[in-house]
Formats: structure tokens, sequence, C-alpha cells
């Protein structure tokens, strides 16, 4: 099996687990009482009205009347052309309050990507080389101290710090700042170290040991012995081949913490992006925002385990796709 | 270019800087190799063999390592000159090969990929150029449909195939010397014996100088113009292949040669262990095993090397004025020796 046909394969796997994950959403939603039905039927007994009546001029409207398999092909379909609903507490369909929050997210989410990308690989394979001397103990010291701080707490303590003691950063967040602006630069600064430092130390610590069995092979051995420069026997044969076990650490630590610490740290910097849409929907009950939530986080999930299998699968030459 | 040799090494000593202190793998040894010429270093796995051979064009790890004495390789000081110099002499005109192929290349490059680097580090050749020479090469060591297997990675590569591909990268520059180190150790007894025929071929085709650094004997008596017996770090014994084979003089080289099935030895080598190369025994290194040791071997420095006869060299004190020879001379070894270097001739 060739490669092409294993990235078909693979994408297409990674479909059908959305796709799955979309059906249970939808399975649990039709299953759950509904906070817009509940409100109609109480109001309605308040008016005298008939409550029975009025569930179902609700239902009809709404079309819950429908059968289960019309609804859930009607809700696939939505999905799938990005007609997500109304966001009663937003008012605005959900797909434009998503976006507009993931614009907000992505300006912390992208240098926080590149940071970790570019530092994580590069101290490990630092303290690899310079292995059990001071500078590898530093490297390890620091990266494990921003590993180990829980990423709420160092952003809450660095804004306390810096934001109310010391005035350097604003506490509020200003959404009108430039995206390239200083202002936003600075209002970013924290949230990304926060997160960058939470992310970094299990990048590392991978990169380190990695690189460190190749820093010993045989092969570099062959390398020097054919007059490669030390700096290209770290560029093409330790940092290469390191990046195989590294892409899917890399992948997996960042979308760990994405989905656990992004949102927190959204919360205490007061940035509108993802993580602050969604808390702010779970607690008005807005369903429909929820569940674009939902998904948009589901989007990210599985787009990364693709990219992760297939970046693998990519640096690897010894993989053979028929194995997989 | 006269009469100097190839290679020179004086005085060679190498140590390293460990937790247990300073060990002294290589103890200030001497060796030349002339042009053309196959020289095995031989010696049990611990003896310093394969260190010597890496300090020549340091490629120890340095630190902990630390490299001492002279070396000149075709008249030029390798001891002095700056790593670059040394990056350009490496794989250019001393080229290596490494005792185990399935660790030596980087599994995620192709092989021709591998072959390529190292030639195109030293020449200013094309991409085009460079591979016509790799797939060349590879033909030339006996792979079979060079040119696609050009493209396969290492782990698509046999043992044997690998080893060939190692050599035909050590090749790909023309050296005028190739250290190998235990190049068949690690591959099965048919695939060992193709290499060294191979190497032998390559060395009348290309006519460069072979150091090779083996534990056993078998391939000394294979591919050997000239034999150098070391223990510990010191050299004990040296001399042509038929001097070291029908003669063995030091009494390290006849218990090694009472360890090949011939003499019914077992496979498990001599009584007792290297001593520990952090703090080497006084005398002679070798007199903890060695049957012959008197009171006078545990003085002292390793005794100097006396010539038995020209170029037969062995440092016993039993061929010092004042001794007796005979004693450690008349071992009942020559003869079934003679045969099994005649045999390997063929
Ligand atoms: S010097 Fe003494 S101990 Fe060493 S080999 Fe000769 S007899 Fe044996």
């Amino acid at each position: 099996m060739g490669l092409g046909r294993y990235v078909a394969l693979r994408v297409a796997w990674a479909a059908a687990v959305s796709m799955i994950i979309v059906t249970i959403a939808f399975l649990l939603i039709s299953f759950s009482p509904n906070p817009e039905i509940q409100d109609a039927v109480r109001s309605a007994s308040l008016q005298g009205e008939n409550p029975a009546e009025a569930r179902e001029r609700i239902k009809e409207l709404r079309g819950l009347d429908q059968p289960l398999h019309e609804r859930y092909l009607d809700f696939m379909q939505n999905v799938y052309t990005l007609e997500w609903g109304w966001s009663d507490s937003r008012n605005q369909p959900v797909e434009e309050a998503l976006l507009e929050s993931v614009y907000y997210t992505a300006q912390y989410s992208i240098p926080w990507t590149i940071l970790t990308v570019l530092i994580g690989p590069l101290v490990g394979l630092y303290s690899a080389a310079n292995m059990y001397s001071w500078k590898d103990h530093a490297a390890t010291g620091f990266a494990f101290a921003g590993w180990a701080m829980p990423n709420f707490f160092f952003a809450i303590i660095l804004l306390l710090v810096f934001g109310i003691w010391l005035e350097w950063i604003p506490i509020t967040y200003n959404t009108d700042a430039a995206v390239f602006s200083l202002e936003n630069a600075r209002q970013l600064f924290f949230p990304v170290f926060v997160l960058v430092t939470g992310s970094i130390a299990a990048t590392m610590r991978v990169a380190r040991n990695e690189s460190a069995e190749f820093i010993n092979a045989d092969f570099m051995k062959t390398a020097k012995a054919k007059g490669v420069s030390p700096f290209r026997a770290y560029a093409y044969h330790v940092m290469r081949p390191t990046l195989v076990p590294l892409s899917t650490t890399l992948v997996g630590q960042l979308l760990a913490v994405f989905l656990g610490s992004s949102l927190l740290v959204e919360f205490v910097f007061s940035i509108p992006g993802l993580g602050r849409t969604t808390f702010d929907a779970l607690v008005a009950q807005d369903t429909n925002l929820v569940l674009g939530s939902v998904l948009i986080f589901t989007f990210i999930g599985v787009v990364g385990n693709l990219l992760e299998d297939l970046v693998f699968t990519v640096l690897d030459p010894r993989i053979s796709y028929d194995d997989r | 270019m006269s009469d100097e040799p190839l290679l020179e090494v004086e005085n060679l000593r190498t140590t390293f800087d460990t937790d247990q202190g300073e060990l002294i793998a290589v103890d200030g040894i001497d060796f030349s190799i002339e042009q053309g010429e196959t020289v095995c270093i031989v010696g049990e796995s611990g003896s310093g063999k394969t260190v010597a051979t890496e300090s020549i064009t340091r490629i120890v790890p340095i630190p902990p390592g630390e490299v001492d004495g002279s070396v000149r390789f075709k008249g030029q000081g390798l001891q002095s000159i700056d790593d670059e110099a040394l990056r350009d002499i490496r794989g250019d005109q001393i080229a290596h090969i490494f005792q185990n192929p399935q660790e030596a290349m980087n599994h995620v490059y192709t092989i021709g990929w591998q072959i390529v680097e190292g030639l195109k580090i030293h020449q200013d050749v094309t991409d085009e150029e460079a591979r016509a020479k790799a797939v060349e090469l590879l033909d030339r060591v006996g792979i079979a449909n060079a040119s696609a297997r050009f493209n396969d990675y290492p782990h698509e590569f046999s043992g044997g195939q690998k080893q060939r591909a190692m050599i035909a990268m050590a090749l790909a520059t023309d050296p005028d010397l190739l250290i190998a180190d235990e190049p068949t150790t690690a591959l099965d007894v048919t695939v060992q014996a193709q290499i060294l025929d191979l190497l032998n071929e390559l060395q009348d085709e290309f006519g460069m100088s072979i150091l090779l650094v083996t534990h056993d004997l078998g391939v000394v008596a294979q591919i050997a113009d000239r034999v150098i017996v070391m223990y510990s770090g010191k050299v004990m014994e040296r001399g042509d292949v038929y001097q070291i084979f029908e003669e063995p003089a030091h009494p390290y080289t006849q218990a090694l040669m009472k360890c090949l099935p011939e003499f019914g030895g077992n496979a498990g080598g001599i009584q007792g262990t290297l001593p520990d190369p952090t703090d080497p025994p006084d005398g002679c290194r070798f007199a903890p095993r060695c049957e012959h040791a008197a009171s006078d071997c545990t003085v002292g420095d390793q005794p100097a090397e006396i010539e038995i006869e020209p170029g037969h060299l062995a440092s016993c004190i039993y061929y010092q004025q004042g001794y007796d020879s005979s004693v450690v001379q008349n071992d009942d070894l020559g003869t079934n020796a003679n045969e099994r270097t005649e045999a390997a001739d063929d």
C-alpha cells in the first residue's frame, strides 16, 4: 500500500470518527430535557392554557415532532453545511459567534504553538548535547517548573504581580486592539507565556531523551568519521530522527494543553475566545452554542490526531503502511 | 614521498575521565602502516584496540577522552591540526567502517543519501554525479540492482548488505587508509568470509592501506600482512603474519592461539579477566593471567619490546638479556599454526 492510499484511508477514518461523535452529540440532545419546551409549558400553564397543547406547538415549531431519523438527517446536514442554529444568549448565529471566539483564541494559540514547536525541541537537543552538565540541569529544571505549576494558578499569579502590583500589563483584555500591535502583544504576552511553559516540558523531555540516544548512536560515529561537521551532525543525524517520536508528543501535548488549560487561561485573562464562549454558553443554557463549541473542540481533536498520525508515518521510513 | 610510511603513530595515549578516575584505554603505543599494506590489531575486547584506531582521527569522544602522542599521516602531524582540517581528512583520505552495520547507518535516510553525504562533503560534485558514483560503488561492492536499491532505507538491507554499503560509503572518496573496526563480527560466518574477500579485492583495486581491528585470529590469518597484538592498552607482540602464527613469541599471543578450535580451545577464551584500566598492574599487564609470570614481571612498567628477529618484537621479560627465552618460546604451537596459516592463504 502506498503512502497516498494510507493518507486517504486515514482521512476517511478521521471523518468517520467525527461523524460518530456528532451522532453521539445528537442523541444526547434528543434524549435530554429541552429547556425551551419546559419554558413554554411553564408559561402556558401560568397563563391558564393547556400545557400539553403548548408542548405540541413548540415541538412543531422546532421540528421536534418529526421522527428521530429525519431529525437526525436534518441535524447532520446542518452540521456539515455549517448551519448550527441560533444562539439565544448572543443573539447571533452560532457559527458567527464561534468564528468571533476562534479569532481571539487563534491570536494566542498560533504564537504559542509556534514557540512550543521551536523552543521545545531545541532546548531538548541542547540539554542532550550537554547531558548532566549544569546547562542540562538548568534547562530541565526550568521546563519542569513550568510544567509542575498549574497553568491556571500561574496565570493568576502573573496577572497579580505584573498586572496589579507592577501595572506592566493591562488587567483587562482590549478586544479592539489591532492584531499586530504593541498593545495586543502586551496583553497576549502572559497568556502565551503561561501556555508555553505548560506545554514545553513534555516536548523538551522527549526531545532530550530521544536525541541523547541518537547523539550516542553508532551512526553519529559514522557521520563523524565521514567528516560531517558537528552542526550538520546535530541537525541531520540527531534532530531528524528525533522528530519521529517527537511529532507525536508535540501534537499530543499541544492538544492536551489546549483542551485543558487554554480555557482557564482565557478566563483569567478575560480573553473572549472559545473557552470563554463555551463557558458562558453553558451558564446561559444556550444549547445550540454549547453544541457548536463541542463540535469545534471535536474537530480540533480529530484533526490533531490525524496530523499526529500522518506526520509520524511520513517521518519514519521504517513504518510499513501495510501494518497499519 | 619516499620511504616514509603512510601512517606513523608514536606514543599514542588515550585516556578518559571517568567517575572511577582516569581510564587509560591506550597506554603509549607505536605502530606504522605502509602504503597498500594491511595491518591487524588483535586482542580481546577491552584491550584498547578500537580506541587506538579511533584516536588516529580523533573520532573518540573528546572530552571526556584525551589523546596524546604523535600521529603522522602522509608526513602531516594530525595531533596538532584543528578540527576543521581534521574533518577534511576524515572520510576523505582516512575512512572508517564499524563493527555493527545495523546501527552504523542512520535509519531515517536512504542508503544512497548516506553515501552521497560523505561524497558531497569532500568533493565538488553535482547531485547527479554523486548519485552515479554511489550507484557505481554499490554495484562494485556487490549490491545487485544498485540503482534501484540506492533509494532503499537501511532496514531494507540485510546485515551483510549494510556492511557492503558501509564499504561503498568508505570508498566513495578513494581513501588512502581504510580503518575497519571488527567489520565482520556482527555478521554470519559465510557473510564474514565474503566481506573479507571483498576487502582483499578492493585493496588490490584501490591500492589503499587497511588497518583492521579484530579479536578473531581467523580474520587475521585471512587478511593481515602484519599483526599487532594488544593487551590492556599496550602492545604485547608484533610481527608479520607468518611470524605471529608460526612462532608466537609472547605468552599472551600463545594463549590466544590456544583458544582457537584447532588446538582444542574453547570459545570461552583465556582464563581470567583483563586488568582494570583505571588501575593497571605494575610490570607486565598480562602477569596476573600469565602462566610463566615470575616475580620480575610485576615490577616497573611493561617490559620494553625486544626484537626477536627482524620485524618481530615481543614485550616480555624472558626475551631480555639474562633470561632464558626458551621458557616461553618452546611452545608446541608452531607447527599447527603453520598449517593454519597456509590453509587460510588458499
Ligand atoms: S613479562 Fe612475565 S608476565 Fe608478561 S608475558 Fe612475559 S612472562 Fe608473562
